[in-house]
């Protein structure tokens, strides 16, 4: 399992690691019933402290991606993959809308907005 | 406790050497008749042992040691038996070597005045190191080897003024009375004054701070 | 949680410097890194844990029991790195394994062997032939090998390159891996701790200025960059200190969320622990 962290980002390091277990819940590369590393050994391998993926695995688990089954750890909750690919669309949405404006603001239209999307949804692949 | 005994014999074990070089010499001039420097022996333990201290004291590991399992205590015990242990190891080789010398340079062995000389030694030996640890531990090992040359010049000097001004006959008189317990009287003397010696030293260490 | 380490109202005086009311409480199985400026009180207040002073007043319990009275029981679960103090240097990893073997109940021969083995230092050679960072590491080594539940490491990775560092802090982890270990780490190299400290633990002038989860620090504090226009918008109780430089306001928030929605003020920079430790002591607060 891969989890790339940033310690200059902004956005907070718990924030991070549960993102990007949500995503590999969503794409079934953590699939349902799968055992994931401990709290110690996962703050071990990422180099942070115990406490920052303590609440990564406590926010995961109030969303009910993971469950923690006492003693044995936290393994993957069985979820509705359509409710998360809805969420990771809300997310775009939001995003997209923060470009509209921009493009309204600047009289920008929407063929020239389209065309950066796919120029820039080409590069990243 | 026997780890810190270890500890203070390790450091030593450098200065091993020099005391078998010095046993060495000692027997050789007692082979050929020359001068007996027998008490240099146990004396040089004490000194060997006071050098720990500066080492110890250079890497602060008396500090050190209280943060270690009864640290506190066992610091100070350890350095008393670890020189006592040495200064009888050393003066038991003494005496072996003594009866050897003394046997080949006369044929006979004359058992009593060896063991009275060793003990004499060693009862200097123990009154000297009774009288420094505890001054090492007040007022650390550098102002203490000050002191040390002050006791021993301040022995030399009022022992010579009362030599010189006191009628001793009284004394040898008492001795010469005691004669046939003298070992026993010296040897609880020394136990005494390393026991007073010793619980003068714990006090002052408990109280320290680093 | 439980507290491995809770210190109450810890003070101490001397000439010139003095332990203030230090309050502070480490749970288990926790990273806790103390920071401050040399001279902050950092050591001292680790000596008065051990007891290596003990005229202080205060209340100081590890795992849960008086460090004064259960002194002997307490120090075998301790494991220990002090700046500056250590076996003379005139004896070897081997003679400190001897002397070790007879001071701690659980000391561990084929542990310490291996921390030797990991950190290359040749187990008989006299330690003044070994360089600072190797001296270091053969303290952690020490501090190691006696399954300690709580290790006292005071500036463990000064002197030490980032390799080193990176080395030691690994093996931090890799204990508290296992849960049965808590760490006081003090530094002033905050960038260590920045990573793996869970807590955050900062004195100034022997008094604790704040003693917090770390994320809850890192996420939540933040530095706004403005001028002094906009400085003078910003409510007082919404700021703990300030820094004027020659182009902007340098201003510590402790809540960069709700800032962002109060004001209008766009640059609000990510806090680094050195930051916050500028901020803090050299900030004003009016």
């Amino acid at each position: 399992m891969e989890i790339i962290i940033s310690n200059s980002s902004d956005i907070p390091i718990y924030e991070q690691i549960k993102e990007q277990i949500k995503v590999k819940i969503a794409s079934n590369e953590l699939p349902e019933n799968a055992l994931l590393p401990s709290i110690r050994t996962l703050a071990k391998d990422l180099h942070c402290s115990v406490i920052t993926t303590k609440n990564a695995y406590e926010e995961l688990v109030k969303e009910g991606y993971i469950l923690n089954v006492p003693s044995k750890g936290f393994y993957v909750a069985k979820v509705n993959k359509e409710i998360v690919l809805e969420e990771q669309l809300n997310k775009i949405e939001d995003c997209l809308d923060k470009a509209i404006t921009i493009a309204k603001m600047n009289n920008i239209k929407l063929k020239t907005l389209k065309e950066m999307l796919s120029v820039l949804y080409e590069e990243e692949k | 406790m026997i780890g810190f005994i270890k500890k203070d014999l390790a450091m030593m074990k450098s200065n091993f050497k020099l005391l078998g070089v010095l046993i060495l010499v000692y027997a050789i001039m007692g082979f050929m008749g020359q001068m007996d420097i027998s008490f240099i022996l146990p004396f040089m333990c004490v000194m060997i042992m006071i050098s720990s201290f500066s080492y110890d004291n250079y890497n602060k590991w008396d500090a050190y040691s209280i943060s270690l399992p009864n640290g506190r205590n066992n610091s100070v015990k350890s350095k008393y038996i670890t020189t006592i242990l040495m200064t009888l190891m050393v003066s038991i080789i003494t005496i072996l070597l003594s009866f050897m010398i003394s046997f080949v340079n006369t044929k006979t062995v004359d058992y009593e005045q060896i063991v009275v000389t060793m003990f004499g030694t060693l009862f200097g030996t123990i009154l000297v190191l009774s009288i420094m640890y505890p001054i090492i531990y007040k007022f650390g090992v550098e102002k203490a080897r000050i002191g040390i040359f002050l006791i021993v010049f301040g022995i030399v000097i009022v022992g010579g003024f009362l030599v010189e001004y006191i009628d001793f006959s009284f004394l040898t008189k008492t001795i010469s009375l005691l004669e046939n317990y003298l070992l026993f009287i010296l040897i609880v003397t020394m136990i005494v004054m390393v026991f007073i010696s010793y619980t003068i030293s714990k006090k002052i260490f408990r109280k320290k701070e680093f | 949680m439980e507290n491995v380490l809770e210190i109450k109202n810890l003070c101490k005086k001397y000439d010139h410097f003095e332990l203030k009311n230090v309050s502070f409480s480490l749970p288990k199985g926790m990273i806790m890194g103390f920071i401050g400026e040399n001279g902050a009180g950092k050591t001292t207040t680790i000596k008065a844990i051990l007891n290596i002073i003990q005229s202080y007043s205060g209340e100081i319990k590890i795992f849960g029991f008086d460090n004064r009275a259960h002194d002997k029981e307490i120090k075998e679960e301790i494991g220990v790195v002090l700046d500056d103090m250590f076996f003379p240097e005139i004896l070897t990893p081997n003679d400190i394994n001897k002397a070790m073997e007879g001071i701690y109940k659980n000391w561990d021969t084929k542990m310490f062997h291996a921390y030797l083995k990991e950190f290359s230092l040749l187990p008989n050679k006299q330690i003044k032939t070994f360089s600072k960072g190797m001296r270091k590491k053969l303290e952690i080594a020490t501090s190691l090998s006696h399954h300690p539940k709580l290790l006292l490491l005071d500036e463990p990775t000064s002197g030490l390159d980032p390799v080193a560092r990176a080395e030691i802090i690994q093996i931090l982890q890799n204990i508290i891996e296992k849960e049965e270990c808590s760490i006081l780490f003090s530094s002033h190299i905050t960038a260590d701790l920045e990573q793996i400290a869970d807590y955050i633990t900062f004195i100034h002038n022997g008094e604790i200025i704040l003693s917090k989860a770390t994320n809850e620090l890192l996420d939540k504090y933040g530095i706004v960059k403005c001028s002094e226009k906009e400085f003078k918008e910003i409510d007082k109780k919404d700021y703990l200190k300030y820094k004027k430089s020659k182009y902007e306001y340098e201003v510590l928030v402790p809540n960069k969320k709700e800032f962002k929605t109060k004001y209008t003020i766009s640059v609000i920079d990510k806090i680094t622990l050195d930051d916050l430790m500028v901020l803090m002591i050299k900030g004003e607060e009016e």
